[in-house]
């Protein structure tokens, strides 16, 4: 039972992290229709920008703040320069685009930072508290906290504002939006620079637990994507879910079956969900009618 | 002046020659080159660039001391992105460039094991830092090893924890790769002869983001000790952090992996008072200090493996070159196997038949992170 409790505590909060990346591919996709590959290097960027920041002597607080800021600069360059040349292509250009951005954006930290992976402190002096038999690792336990306040604020900014309602029609229907004064274009800008932030946040909250490395946006987008999917591609609580799920199951599977193949049972999961249910545990099943 | 059909002959025929005869004056009058595939992006980027520096190092005392058959050496890099696909491709370009004499792979079991055919096809000396014990023991003639196999870092993990520290319940930790598995192995059979077989024997993926599925398995197991091969410093780094974190603070001797410098900044505090075997430590031997002394001088960073033994594999293929006094593949391997008592900085190589130049391991402790030389344990078999 203890080995039970400290694997679920662990596994939500890897899954918290898969979680956060896979709400910026979401409202991505809901807003544009297209996967952004680069989501996972905005966490790499940011984590980088909070190394880069703390080095400067900023106090942590105030590093946080710069990276975020950061974060949404990049988040407008990105739309600017590679979602809205393209905008009016169909959604493979786009794709690619956004695969070559990330391929851009990896080689671009390491030509400008190196090669040397970063340790970042983490937000606490106390590395974590044991409870019971459990042992809450206090950077995870900052990543839940993060992660049930970001399902709180994305369900009231989306549901009960004015921009959010915006932001939901431009994603339902860009036309029907257009033709009732929504600026199209500026809500898909504020899409990509919300994105851009939260997979910041996703990079700066994770860095304590798993290093600043450039190759770490790659590896938490790739769970974060099969999260969205397990989910229901384009569904803000089905990412969520999605990423709660595969950080669980993954620990559970790792430590009951086997540790070498603890990716393989994320993967397996995907797998299954394309085969018996695409749509993930919240999309709604599509169909053409003849 | 007219020009006549002869003298447009004469110079379409100089014009056709012109490339061949500069390029063999160049290559009769250029410097002698030699070939490194090393990982200069990808996760082990930071351990490349330290691996480059050794060898430039290495490079720049060989020219001083006259060079290499009376010519300057010259270092070639290309980037293996720490993949295999990345070094079998970089290892095909230096190959393509007929002038390059030798070759240094990777330190890394995996990628030598990918780029192994193309260095049987291509016929030429390569030097490795890759340990699995059985990168010279298939077959392959043109590999040189200038690190001791894992079959001699197994033997001195599980003697120096059976017989120094007492130690007879071993949890055995591994990454799922070539050398990890050839690491386990090489250790869990070690472990069997001394009659301490390992209570667990624990494989795992590069690249994991969360080890505690791992610590609760070595929890479980009851062992008093931890022996590990791990490939990447990230993979420790995290491994380290949440054993002690879950309260696992069994004694632990790592591969060469727990002592080096990325690993040591990585996990800091967490690998305090952990013992490492080490091809390279700073006062096991008098070439060793030399070596120290030239990098810390130089790079500015305390000196460990990745830089070492490019530096030796550099050296020692130079001595081979002249004293094969050419440059045919054949001889300088003749050479390399006929090296005896060279003074490296990872300790005195003595070439057996099958290409391995080194035949023991140091121990070391991390000693609130400085790495104190223990004792070295050499084998004669």
């Amino acid at each position: 039972m203890d080995l039970a409790l400290q694997l679920l505590f662990t596994g939500i909060g890897i899954g918290a992290v898969y979680a956060l990346v896979a709400l910026g591919f979401v409202l991505i996709f809901r807003a544009t229709n297209v996967v952004n590959f680069a989501q996972g290097e905005f966490s790499m960027v940011a984590a980088y920008l909070m190394v880069v920041a703390v080095e400067a002597g900023l106090p942590y607080w105030a590093a946080f703040i710069v990276a975020l800021l950061g974060m949404a600069l990049l988040g407008v360059v990105f739309n600017l320069g590679v979602y809205y040349p393209l905008r009016h292509r169909t959604y493979l250009p786009v794709i690619i685009a956004t695969i070559g951005a990330s391929i851009l954006l990896a080689n671009s930290v390491l030509a400008i930072y190196g090669p040397q992976p970063q340790v970042l402190q983490g937000w606490f002096d106390t590395p974590g508290i044991q409870l019971g038999p459990v042992y809450l690792d206090s950077q995870y336990l900052l990543i839940i906290g993060v992660t049930i306040c970001l399902v709180i604020f994305n369900f009231w900014f989306f549901e009960k504002t004015l921009l959010g309602k915006k932001l939901q029609a431009t994603s339902q229907d860009k036309e029907m939006a257009s033709l009732l004064g929504i600026s199209v274009s500026t809500m898909i800008m504020i899409t990509f620079i919300y994105s851009a932030v939260l997979g910041g946040l996703a990079g700066i909250l994770v860095a304590p637990v798993l290093f600043v490395s450039i190759q770490m946006g790659s590896t938490i987008a790739l769970k974060a994507f099969a999260a969205t999917i397990i989910g229901g591609f384009g569904d803000v609580a089905g990412a969520i879910i999605g990423g709660l799920a595969l950080g669980v199951i993954e620990t559970f599977g790792a430590a009951y079956i086997s540790v070498p193949y603890k990716d393989g049972f994320a993967f397996l999961v995907l797998i299954a969900f394309l085969i018996f249910r695409p749509q993930g545990i919240f999309g709604e099943r599509v169909a053409e009618k003849a | 002046m007219r020009l006549t059909r002869r003298d447009f002959a004469a110079g379409i025929a100089a014009g056709v020659a012109a490339p061949y005869l500069i390029k063999s004056a160049n290559a009769q009058g250029a410097t002698i080159k030699i070939g490194m595939c090393a990982p200069v992006t990808g996760p082990a980027a930071e351990s490349g660039g330290y691996a480059i520096k050794g060898a430039k190092l290495a490079l720049e005392a060989v020219n001083k001391a006259g060079g290499i058959l009376g010519k300057q050496g010259e270092l070639i890099v290309e980037d293996d992105q720490t993949t295999n696909p990345g070094i079998v491709l970089a290892f095909s370009k230096l190959a393509a460039q007929s002038d390059i004499v030798g070759f240094l792979g990777s330190i890394r079991s995996t990628q030598v094991h990918a780029m192994a055919p193309d260095v049987i096809k291509l016929g030429k000396p390569v030097m490795i830092g890759g340990t699995d014990p059985n990168l010279t023991h298939m077959g392959n003639q043109w590999l040189f090893r200038c690190r001791p196999n894992d079959s001699y870092s197994g033997r001195v993990i599980a003697e120096y924890g059976v017989n120094t520290l007492g130690k007879k319940k071993w949890a055995v930790l591994h990454s799922t790769d070539a050398f990890g598995t050839a690491g386990g192995k090489a250790l869990t059979a070690a472990l069997e002869k001394l009659g301490a077989p390992s209570v667990l024997d624990q494989g795992y993926a590069n690249q994991s983001q969360d080890f505690t599925p791992v610590v609760l398995a070595i929890k479980q197991s009851g062992a008093d000790i931890l022996g590990s091969y791990f490939t990447f410093e990230n993979d420790l780094g995290i491994f380290a952090r949440q054993l002690r974190q879950l309260g696992v603070n069994i004694p632990w001797v790592g591969s060469p992996s727990i002592v080096n410098i990325t690993a040591l900044k990585l996990a800091g505090p967490a690998l305090y008072n952990t013992y490492g075997v080490a091809d390279y430590a700073e006062d096991s031997s008098d070439g060793s200090k030399a070596f120290g002394k030239i990098y810390r001088d130089t790079v500015k960073v305390a000196p460990d493996n990745q830089s070492s033994w490019t530096f030796d594999a550099i050296s020692v293929l130079a001595q081979a070159i002249n004293k094969a006094g050419t440059t045919d593949p054949t001889k300088i391997r003749e050479a390399i196997l006929a090296i005896k008592k060279f003074p490296g900085a990872e300790g005195e190589y003595n070439f057996d038949q099958n290409g391995d130049g080194l035949h023991g391991y140091n121990i070391v402790k991390n000693d609130k992170g400085n790495i104190v030389f223990d004792k070295h344990i050499e084998f004669n078999d």
